[in-house]
């Protein structure tokens, strides 16, 4: 079996914990219960055949003078970066961030998923901006935790890549 | 148990039981962690929310992977974790931490629940921080919206102006030529509600301009006397038909040399000089000019329209600034309009860095005041040359009467209906036109010919009036000739126009639907000072004056020089009793002038309108032109 060590990571507010309740819950709530510290989740489920464990951490969103802790990502295999699409300062926070993990942790998969997008009609950012991003080499989901779209995808996508990263470097249980 | 406890404090079975039970009592969990894998064994109870059995060891790291970051190695074995969420056996949301001590050389763990409400501080603050996002989005997205609106409005200005520019063209065309008596109504119906219509939209289309921000204010050098007689001369004829007079009054002291935007002033000048025409009816308007009580800055000014009409009841007094809302609505019908010009001076006041208010009595009359923050420029005098306070009827320059005799004139249109327009308003005024269908003509027959002025209308197929102004400009340099004036004809009424105008090399920008007398002046701006071919003959009738009143007389005569174009509009539109009223005045004024001529021609345009004969007017105007373009002075020595 493996187990992989996963991190959501954003601004506050943007999903991060809705997204997770999705996926390991099937709920949705319109509540919104700012997260304290970093909760973490665990889902088993198969993927091409072998069982993979999902150790998710949940970590505080980023805000002015609370920025991620990046000793709690240090053994991450690979995250999961999320912004609102709504919010266009979700974006800037979300590159930053992306920055400093890779700092510290290297190379390892990440999708970014531009959340919310049952509230399409608010976006305001431009199109041109995923382009330069995809040009990047940056995977994009747009999803919504309220509506479930491309949750799984964003999930189960991460680890198809963390496992093809990982096929030689092997290191769990 | 507890009963046990308190009664018998001393006895050692019950304390063991009471240490036992201390860390759950105290909300704590205590582990003894032994290893190797952090296996950690319970000391004492644990509290119930941990979910955990009683007695039994545990893998600590694999109940809370959290600890996996902050158990580094069994010899080093102090300090606190980061805080963390769990969800405890109830279901409730718990924050952990985790804190390590070394006692005796064994080691425990102790986790501690922190308190409940440890997320609400964060989390308001975090509503507040989403709530203020979320307003500056919609806040830019009304920005945009506005900027849609906006720019929907300049090209439907386009479309509209320009069949609105046939329509009242035509009907000006139509009204100067032999009519019924009922066909004559008939046009006049459709020439004042076409001009009606024209105001509406201007209205719409300046109060969506300063809305969307695209205002820019100028800093220019302007006179405040001219800036006060140009916005008197546009509603002169509207205040004189109704019989009402207009003074202006610039205190004493007041600079009148100084920098600003002589257009918006003009502008809320004139808004404000309309709707007090609209609600008087007898007495008459007097615009006042002082320093702002209020703030001593040198031009820091205060402005006041003041009026003797019908007044505005108090609980009304300050919804009059706001988009269409006149007093009520039945005020709408009685007098017409929108009321729109009064939030459009109330956002370029507002943009000017200044104030407007309305102080009012019903039946008695309102002042509209406003301040603005004019800069006194440096090296002249604070205090202008208006050594007393004037208090007169006004003067406004005047143009008009002067003919367009020999100037040669390039007109370039492709539209055939607003060639036939300008070419009749400029019929039997003695000037020379050649016509271009598009830019490329026009700048061949700029090329063969010399012109006074060239008449560009900018959206041309071939090659448009920009385009075709360039390339005027560059023959003109290459040839070594002087520079024509280029006014340019366009429907669009927005502000960049004005800067592409200008990069073309545009003199001026005239804004479609042109009327006969904004043409006509506009051109006679650039009328040569010597005609090239000679008037029809005509004999100077020199005046002589004394030399003391050397100072008014010219101003005297300016004055009804202007008036002429009053006269001629309102026999266009049959308005005799405003032509009885000019008539009157001249003949009052006229001989303490010194021009006994003018008395003569008052009274008999005076006389002549009460009877409503408009031949004799016409005859009467033709003489009085005569007169005012012939009329030379000579001062006598007091
Ligand atoms: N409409 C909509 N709301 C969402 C979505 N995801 C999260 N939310 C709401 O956004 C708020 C913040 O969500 P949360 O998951 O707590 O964000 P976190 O701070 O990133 O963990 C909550 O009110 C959620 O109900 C989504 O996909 N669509
Ligand atoms: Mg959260």
């Amino acid at each position: 079996m493996l187990k992989k060590k996963i991190c959501l990571l954003g601004s506050f507010g943007v999903g991060k914990t809705s997204l997770v309740a999705r996926f390991v819950h099937s709920m949705f709530s319109d509540k919104y219960h700012t997260t304290v510290g970093v909760k973490i989740d665990k889902k088993t489920f198969p993927l091409n055949g072998e069982e993979v464990t999902l150790m998710i951490w949940d970590m505080a969103g980023e805000e002015d003078g609370a920025p991620v802790k990046l000793n709690q990502v240090r053994d991450a295999a690979g995250y999961l970066l999320v912004m609102d699409g709504t919010r266009s300062k979700t974006l800037e926070v979300a590159r930053s961030i992306q920055q400093r993990v890779e700092n510290e942790i290297g190379n390892q998969p990440f999708i970014l998923l531009v959340n919310k997008v049952d509230l399409r009609s608010e976006w305001e950012i431009p199109e041109a901006t995923w382009d330069e991003l995809r040009a990047a080499g940056w995977t994009i989901l747009e999803t919504s935790a309220k509506t479930g779209d491309h949750v799984e995808e964003a999930f189960l996508g991460l680890t198809t890549r963390i496992i093809q990263a990982g096929d030689d470097d092997d290191d769990d249980d | 148990m507890t009963t046990t406890m308190m009664t018998n404090p001393g006895g050692d079975a019950a304390r063991t039981l009471a240490l036992a039970n201390l860390p759950a009592a105290l909300d704590l969990a205590v582990f003894e962690v032994t290893g190797p894998g952090f296996v950690g064994h319970p000391v004492g109870a644990l509290p119930a929310w941990l979910g955990l059995p009683a007695g039994i060891p545990v893998d600590l790291c694999d109940q809370y992977p959290m600890l996996e970051l902050f158990l580094p190695g069994l010899d080093v074995w102090e300090g606190e974790s980061d805080v963390w969420t769990e969800t405890d056996s109830t279901g409730q949301d718990r924050y952990l931490q985790a804190v390590a001590a070394l006692s005796e050389g064994r080691r425990f763990l102790v986790l501690k629940s922190l308190p409940a409400d440890l997320h609400r501080l964060q989390q308001s603050d975090h509503d507040v921080q989403i709530q203020k996002e979320k307003i500056e989005r919609l806040s830019r997205e009304l920005e945009r919206a506005t900027q849609a609106k906006s720019d929907f409005l300049a090209r439907m200005s386009h479309e509209i102006r320009t069949p609105l520019n046939a329509i009242i063209g035509m009907a000006d065309v139509l009204s100067a030529t032999d009519l019924t008596a009922e066909q004559k109504r008939c046009v006049e119906v459709s020439q004042r509600n076409g001009v009606a219509l024209l105001e509406l939209i201007n209205d719409i289309l300046d109060l969506a301009k300063v809305e969307s921000g695209k205002v820019e204010l100028e800093q220019v050098g302007l006179d405040l006397r001219d800036v006060i007689a140009r916005a008197l001369e546009v509603v002169e004829l509207r205040a004189t038909r109704k019989g009402l007079w207009l003074r202006r009054n610039i205190a004493d002291g007041v600079p009148v040399h100084l920098q600003g935007d002589p257009n918006r002033l003009r502008q809320i000048l004139i808004n404000l000089l309309g709707n007090s025409i609209k609600f008087t009816h007898q007495g008459g308007i007097e615009i006042l000019v002082e320093q702002d009580p209020a703030d001593r800055t040198p031009g820091r000014l205060r402005f006041g329209v003041r009026d003797t009409g019908i007044g505005i009841p108090p609980e009304k007094l300050d919804s009059v600034f706001e988009n269409f809302t006149q007093a009520d609505t039945s005020t709408t019908r009685q007098y017409g309009g929108t009321g729109l010009g009064l939030s459009i001076s109330r956002q370029l006041v507002e943009l000017m860095g200044g104030r407007i208010w309305v102080e009012s009595t019903v039946g008695q009359g309102s002042t509209f005041y406003f301040t603005a923050n004019l800069v006194v420029p440096e090296g002249l005098p604070a205090s202008g040359p208006d050594a007393v306070a004037e208090q007169q009827p006004v003067a406004p320059p005047s143009v008009t009467s002067q003919p367009l005799t020999g100037m040669r004139i390039l007109m370039a249109d492709d539209s055939e209906d607003n060639r036939f327009l300008i070419l009749s308003y400029l019929k039997r005024r003695g000037c020379v036109i050649d016509i271009a269908e598009n830019g490329a003509e026009a700048v061949e027959l700029f090329r063969r010919n010399s012109y006074d002025a060239v008449l560009m209308d900018v959206e041309m197929p071939v090659m448009d009036g920009f385009m075709a102004t360039r390339e005027i400009r560059s023959l003109e340099k290459a040839e070594n000739r002087k520079a024509t004036p280029v006014l340019a004809l366009t429907a669009h009424a927005f502000a960049d126009m004005a800067q592409r105008g200008a990069n073309s090399g545009f003199t001026e920008t005239l804004t479609k639907p042109i009327r006969n007398t904004t043409l006509l002046e506009a051109l006679a701006r650039y009328a040569p000072a010597e005609p090239q071919m000679p008037p029809p003959a005509q004999d100077k009738i020199l005046v002589t004056i004394d030399e003391d009143m050397a100072d008014v007389v010219p101003g005297y005569l300016d004055k009804r020089r202007a008036e002429v174009s009053l006269y001629r509009q309102a026999l266009a539109t049959g308005d005799f009793s405003a032509i009885r009223n000019l008539g009157h005045k001249m003949k009052g004024t006229g001989s303490g002038y010194g021009f006994e001529e003018l008395t003569a021609l008052g009274a008999a345009l005076e006389k002549a309108a009460a009877s409503q004969q408009s031949e004799e007017i016409a005859v009467k105007l033709d003489e009085l032109t005569r007169y005012l373009g012939s009329v030379e002075l000579e001062y006598r020595k007091a």
